[in-house]
């Protein structure tokens, strides 16, 4: 998936799902969406879903220091590379 | 220090309706909330008891995802009606987040509906779906969900009792917190209980051959406290809360005082787990006029817990017997919804507060043709007016657990 596409599809999640309202990329996700530790492994599963794999849990772990959803991105293309290479 | 507790708000959401107008209306006219068991898909085929106390409307609860993400069915009705409690009872946000407002409230077991969830899992896909079991799993399952997703809702700070005591969860949740107030602890206490739409307890009762079965399809005749062809119980669902608070301070904010309770029981059997004991109950209906320091002749009314089965009607009738007499009216509430569980013990205070205020009495519905062991009582014949000072809401559950509650009627307290 392109940046782009990861994009659209993480806010769609975050509306639709988590029910931002309003997201924007740079947003604290806990400040200003109250999202807390239960969504950010409820939102790890979703990503397992449309990325079709399962994260192992040395990947998890490297999701904890997500704080905005540019962070989000960068973990997903991260996990990909990681993934690829 | 001993402080008297009022009760400031109440809700319910029952078989017979949530908003008080109906709950009123289903009393007057005799009306059943007990309808055809929801079929399952797993344990109904194998239910010989096809009849259930069931809330079958739509309630509009509009809780935010936060809220919602930890909530299981059964902490749905705890939630509603904790709000509308706080609502009602006009309480700052000062207050109800200042430590000094603590919440007593529980339920049978959490919610079975996210348990058999997890259950599926386990004897499902487990390779594949090991981590959809999660701590969010647990929070909507838990054994206290429904007091801590109403403290989180609310960002209530003070003490926490979750009591889990079966059939005595939500009358010894409301004990326990006017305890908490009278000795001094807190200064105000959200109680209650609640719980689901569940054939897990349904199938309990049923092995035991303590459910009603000969009224399958006639719902509405079942159940049928103290009456000769009464046949068991019907589980139900529902919830309810009650705001207590310190007299002195209900008064001064000039909040509105719907009753006073003014005792409080809780003992054990000390013996077997199911079986109804006469000594127990009748213990219990007397540590609770003692506690309130009256004497058996200043109740005029009880809410029996008359559950409908063939023994434990007649023993909490000779139990009534020793400590009454034949002189407080008796109606068995459950007649109207079935057995709502953990919930009973509130929502038959509510209710009994709604006839208090209404200067009415419900009869126990279907009762045609009573036992005669249960005879000695008297029984509220009717509906009848009826202007009660002091109530008597009583509870027996498994595990030996018996609770009495006295409540007097908030009108002209002095």
């Amino acid at each position: 998936m392109t940046r782009d596409q990861l994009h659209d599809t993480i806010l769609q999640i975050l509306t639709e799902d988590f029910e931002f309202e309003n997201p924007a990329l740079d947003d604290n996700l806990r400040d200003d969406h109250g999202f807390d530790s239960i969504d950010a492994i409820e939102l790890l599963g979703k990503i397992e879903g449309f990325l079709g794999l399962t994260l192992t849990r040395e990947e998890k772990e490297q999701a904890m220091t997500i704080r905005t959803i540019n962070d989000i991105l960068d973990y997903i293309e991260k996990i990909q590379l990681q993934r690829a290479s | 220090m001993k402080r008297r507790v009022v009760i400031t708000a109440s809700s319910a959401i029952t078989p017979i309706g949530y908003a008080k107008e109906d709950i009123i209306d289903h009393l007057r006219q005799g009306k059943s909330g007990v309808r055809p068991l929801v079929d399952d898909g797993l344990l109904t085929r194998h239910i010989h008891s096809h009849v259930f106390g069931t809330v079958d409307y739509v309630i509009d609860y509009g809780f935010k995802r936060q809220d919602r993400k930890t909530m299981g069915p059964v902490a749905y009705y705890a939630c509603q009606v904790a709000k509308d409690v706080l609502e009602r009872s006009g309480l700052s946000r000062e207050f109800i987040t200042s430590g000094r407002l603590g919440v007593a409230f529980g339920s049978t077991h959490g919610s079975p509906t996210v348990q058999r969830t997890i259950y599926k899992t386990f004897f499902g896909d487990l390779e594949n779906s090991f981590s959809s079991i999660g701590a969010v799993d647990y929070l909507r399952s838990m054994v206290h969900t429904t007091a801590v997703n109403i403290t989180r809702m609310f960002g209530i700070t003070g003490r926490i009792i979750s009591s889990s005591t079966a059939c005595t969860t939500s009358s010894q949740s409301i004990g326990y917190g006017y305890e908490m107030i009278k000795y001094g602890m807190q200064d105000a206490m959200l109680c209650g209980g609640a719980d689901e739409y569940d054939t897990t307890t349904v199938a309990v009762f049923d092995n035991l051959l303590a459910c009603s079965v000969k009224y399958n399809d006639t719902p509405h005749r079942t159940p049928r406290p103290f009456d000769a062809d009464r046949d068991g119980l019907v589980v139900g669902e529902g919830g309810g809360a009650v705001l207590l608070e310190e007299y002195t301070a209900a008064k001064k904010r000039g909040a509105t005082i719907l009753g006073e309770i003014i005792g409080f029981s809780c003992n054990n059997n000390g013996g077997d787990l199911i079986l109804p004991n006469l000594d127990g109950i009748r213990t219990t209906l007397q540590l609770a006029l003692d506690d309130a320091a009256i004497d058996a002749a200043s109740v005029d009314f009880i809410s029996a817990h008359a559950t409908a089965t063939k023994m434990g009607d007649v023993i909490e009738a000779q139990a009534i017997d020793a400590v009454y007499g034949g002189h407080p009216y008796v109606t068995g509430l459950k007649s109207y919804m079935g057995h709502t569980m953990g919930t009973c013990g509130v929502i038959e205070l509510i209710l009994t507060l709604y006839m208090m205020e209404q200067n009415f009495l419900a009869p126990t519905l279907n009762l045609e043709k009573i036992d005669e062991r249960c005879s000695m009582l008297r029984h509220t014949p009717e509906v009848i007016d009826s202007r009660t000072v002091i109530a008597a809401i009583q509870n027996f559950a498994f595990g030996g657990v018996n609770t009495c509650l006295l409540v007097k009627n908030g009108k002209n307290l002095d």
